[in-house]
């Protein structure tokens, strides 16, 4: 038994925060956990990736070798396509859509992908998956910042490793005390709007 | 008795083997991927713990420490390393009294770094002292208990080398017991060791005591032979085949992994020492035909295995990143799966990847945050820069994304304080174009002083920008002498950079400015730019990202919209400005509510008055 998670984002969407919930999850039912994740200078609106990886024996590698993450979780469309390749051909990918331009593209110097073209580039992949608007969901009920939180409710219906119930439970025991009810919200939300968007498994 | 586990990252997990061998004085320098180690030392009371002004100085504080027989640890990450390096290359020569570990922290593909350089090089092959080199979060805390008894075993100062994948794993840990009372400390002089001098010594037989100092330190090279070969970090592994997989650090890791893939077992010789077990090394080896062998980044063990097979006469084919390894870069599973399918084609596991992407990707390059005081400023120094055909050498901080686009502002980028002296180089040369230098304060504190008082002192004709936010914001915020709070969270006086600059000659031009007011900043720009000599600009506002942690911001926030009836489609503000909420749709530029921190800079952006 092992699930291998990649989740690709931009800096400041709390990708680390959410892998420290997957993680927290995955110990509390006994599981060994090992994962990484780039920070440091990438922060600063660059490319961030955590690796997690959740086995019943030892672990070696703290990244996901390529093409064998059971999930990639796109909290940025172009990051999770560009991480693509770490997805193994039975895995599923749980996508945030709210693209955030880079330098380039707002210069008219690079082309970010409309909506379709990435509903069309991930098609291609042949794997199943699930597109919700978690930001735009996360700011409606408050706060923008919470779409990672969206996307773990959401992550709970795209997978049967997560138990809704438990997951929620460490959430409850994560997240800041003071922001628990808007977290639970989100979660609640990320978990209904993943129910509606799934794409039935090829 | 029921052993504590926690869940805890690489860093912490080296904090911890320290802590938990009695350290006292924990002194470093900010700099992916090593600061948490440092920080994670604020849980233990009875430690000092420091931000020191560089690494230098943070291991001239841990040796001091040493030498009255307590234990110390100074952390840095390799480019700090060099820093360090002239200081390194005379304690290796008198050696240590409490235990001191330095912690080297590698960034193979230089993921947060200006380069990916290996200082199992300056360390070992350079300074001769002794390496640790961990595969895991576990090995690492591990190796830095092993470290410090061996260090007070050997007198000598041990190196621990983790990458970055090891120090921002994240790993479950066994806890011990961290020691309540330190050591007491004790200083014993030893003039013959500590006063490293051309002198000539008359217990020696009137040899230079360099030369005297040099052969104790050779000498303790055999002892250190004998250690790696009973070290619990070196070991074999029996497998299918002749060919030897020798995995060092995390290459043992990534190994691992690839035998998991293909299901399969090889002969494998984990190394985790330098110098290198020998025995155990000739031993594995005479019994393949073929060795590989997977380091992070450089060819070293691989050059020193090759060099003591060639003394024992063993005849293997020995391979690495020398050539058959990519020999640049990170190594990672598929490294490992892709070098194995080279020497034999039936291993491969290519059918289980994706098909490729069908579209190319934008690349997205780090830039300013949304709210961050330098945008404005870069924007309006980028103006003066173009109006006077001005150049300008940058330096490292988060100023530094200048350089990317869409500014492209600094032309050079090398290391901490270098921007000023650069500068002053291409002043001296006659080009007859104004230079400019940028640079922040942490930096300033750093080593950036030195360039500045060598400028003000020879007379060179230049604008120098000083970025002072009172942190050092691109590592994650850590305090330097210029901050209100210590590491520790306690007041003290800061220490003012204008004040600093102001106290280097009579008349100095020193103007302080608030970067958000950009009408301001380039006013003073262009009044330095007509001065005669150095001039100084010291931009001052507190980081937004750490103002707003505290629920105050460095500006007034004011809501901003663009009317389309006004804008022209110039794109100067995105151009040549850049906020990442400015975002251009069919060529009209609109700002993203979800993005935008209203610091309301792109208002003054804007001439034709489109945003409000």
């Amino acid at each position: 038994m092992k699930v291998d998670l990649v989740i690709a984002g931009v800096g400041g969407q709390g990708n680390l925060f959410a892998s420290e919930v997957i993680s927290r999850y995955a110990l509390g039912r006994g599981y060994n956990v090992l994962g990484t994740e780039t920070i440091g200078a990438a922060q600063r609106g660059g490319s961030v990736v955590s690796h997690i990886r959740i086995s019943e024996g030892p672990i070696y590698s703290p990244l996901v070798p390529s093409g064998q993450a059971d999930l990639l979780l796109g909290l940025e469309p172009v990051e999770m396509l560009r991480h693509s390749g770490r997805l193994s051909p039975q895995g599923r990918y749980l996508l945030n859509m709210y693209k955030i331009p880079t330098v380039m593209s707002n210069m008219g110097l690079d082309h970010y992908p409309t909506e379709g073209e990435i509903e069309r580039a991930l098609a291609s992949l042949g794997v199943s998956g699930c597109i919700i608007p978690a930001t735009q969901r996360a700011y409606e009920i408050g706060n923008a910042v919470l779409a990672n939180v969206v996307m773990l409710g959401a992550l709970c219906a795209v997978s049967s490793f997560f138990d809704r119930q438990a997951m929620r439970e460490t959430l409850a025991t994560t997240a800041p005390r003071k922001v628990l009810e808007l977290n639970l919200t989100a979660f609640d939300e990320g978990f209904a709007l993943a129910c509606r968007n799934l794409q039935p498994s090829s | 008795m029921v052993t504590e586990k926690r869940f805890m990252m690489g860093n912490e997990a080296i904090a911890r083997g320290a802590a938990e061998s009695g350290v006292k004085v924990v002194a470093g320098y900010p700099g992916t991927p090593a600061s948490e180690i440092v920080t994670s030392h604020l849980d233990f009371p009875g430690i000092h713990v420091e931000w020191s002004a560089n690494e230098k100085v943070a291991l001239e504080i841990a040796l001091g420490a040493s030498l009255t027989g307590v234990r110390a640890l100074a952390v840095m990450k390799h480019n700090g390393t060099n820093a360090a390096t002239d200081f390194l290359m005379h304690l290796n020569y008198t050696g240590v009294r409490g235990g001191l570990v330095l912690v080297s922290a590698d960034d193979p593909g230089g993921n947060s770094s200006q380069n990916e350089e290996d200082t199992r090089i300056p360390t070992h092959l350079y300074a001769h002292l002794p390496v640790l080199d961990p595969f895991s979060p576990a090995e690492a805390k591990q190796m830095m208990q092993a470290a410090y008894e061996l260090s007070e075993q050997t007198e000598l100062c041990y190196v621990l080398r983790p990458v970055a994948r090891v120090c921002h794993a994240r790993a479950t840990i066994e806890l011990g017991e961290v020691p309540k009372a330190g050591r007491q400390p004790e200083f014993v002089d030893d003039r013959s060791r500590f006063i490293m001098s051309a002198v000539v010594e008359k217990t020696a037989g009137g040899q230079m005591r360099p030369v005297v100092r040099h052969h104790w330190l050779n000498e303790k090279g055999q002892q250190l032979l004998a250690l790696a070969e009973e070290s619990p970090f070196n070991w074999v592994e029996e497998g299918e085949g002749k060919t030897g997989l020798i995995g060092c650090g995390i290459g043992y890791a990534y190994v691992k992994e690839a035998e998991q893939m293909l299901d399969r077992q090889f002969p494998v010789l984990k190394l985790g020492t330098l110098p290198l077990p020998r025995r155990k090394l000739v031993e594995f080896a005479r019994r393949m035909e073929c060795l590989v062998v997977y380091e992070e980044t450089e060819p070293v063990v691989e050059r020193m295995i090759k060099e003591i097979l060639f003394e024992e006469g063993v005849q293997v084919q020995v391979l690495g990143r020398s050539s058959f390894l990519p020999g640049e870069g990170e190594l990672s599973p598929a490294v490992v799966l892709d070098s194995l399918s080279k020497l034999d084609p039936n291993l491969s596991t290519a059918d289980q990847r994706l098909p490729p992407l069908a579209i190319p990707l934008p690349l997205r390059t780090r830039t300013q945050c949304v709210g961050c005081a330098y945008r404005g400023l870069l924007h309006v120094l980028q103006g003066v820069v173009r109006k006077t055909k001005g150049i300008v050498a940058g330096d490292i901080g988060c100023h530094d994304m200048g350089s990317f686009p869409p500014l492209e502002l600094q032309s050079t980028i090398y290391c901490m304080g270098s921007s000023i002296p650069m500068a002053t180089g291409l002043a001296y040369s006659g080009l007859g174009r104004p230079v400019f230098a940028i640079m922040g304060d942490s930096t300033f504190f750093h080593n950036g002083m030195l360039g500045l008082i060598n400028a003000v002192y020879q007379g060179v004709k230049m604008v120098v920008i000083i970025c002072d936010n009172a942190t050092t914001a691109m590592t994650g915020f850590q305090p330097h002498p210029g901050s209100p709070l210590n590491l520790r969270g306690e007041r003290v006086q800061p220490i003012s950079v204008e004040k600093v600059v102001r106290a280097l000659q009579e008349g100095a031009s020193v103007q302080t400015v608030d970067p958000y007011q950009i009408g301001e900043v380039k006013e003073a720009l262009e009044k330095a730019v007509a001065e005669p000599g150095v001039s100084v600009i010291i931009a001052a506002a507190p980081c937004y990202l750490l103002s707003r942690r505290e629920e105050v911001t460095p500006f007034e926030r004011r809501p901003v919209r663009v009317d389309e009836e006004k804008c022209t489609g110039c794109l100067v503000c995105v151009n040549d400005f850049g906020c990442p909420a400015l975002q251009v749709q069919d060529g009209v530029v609109t700002i993203d509510q979800i993005t935008c921190v209203q610091c309301g800079v792109c208002v003054e952006v804007c001439s034709g008055g489109a945003i409000s």
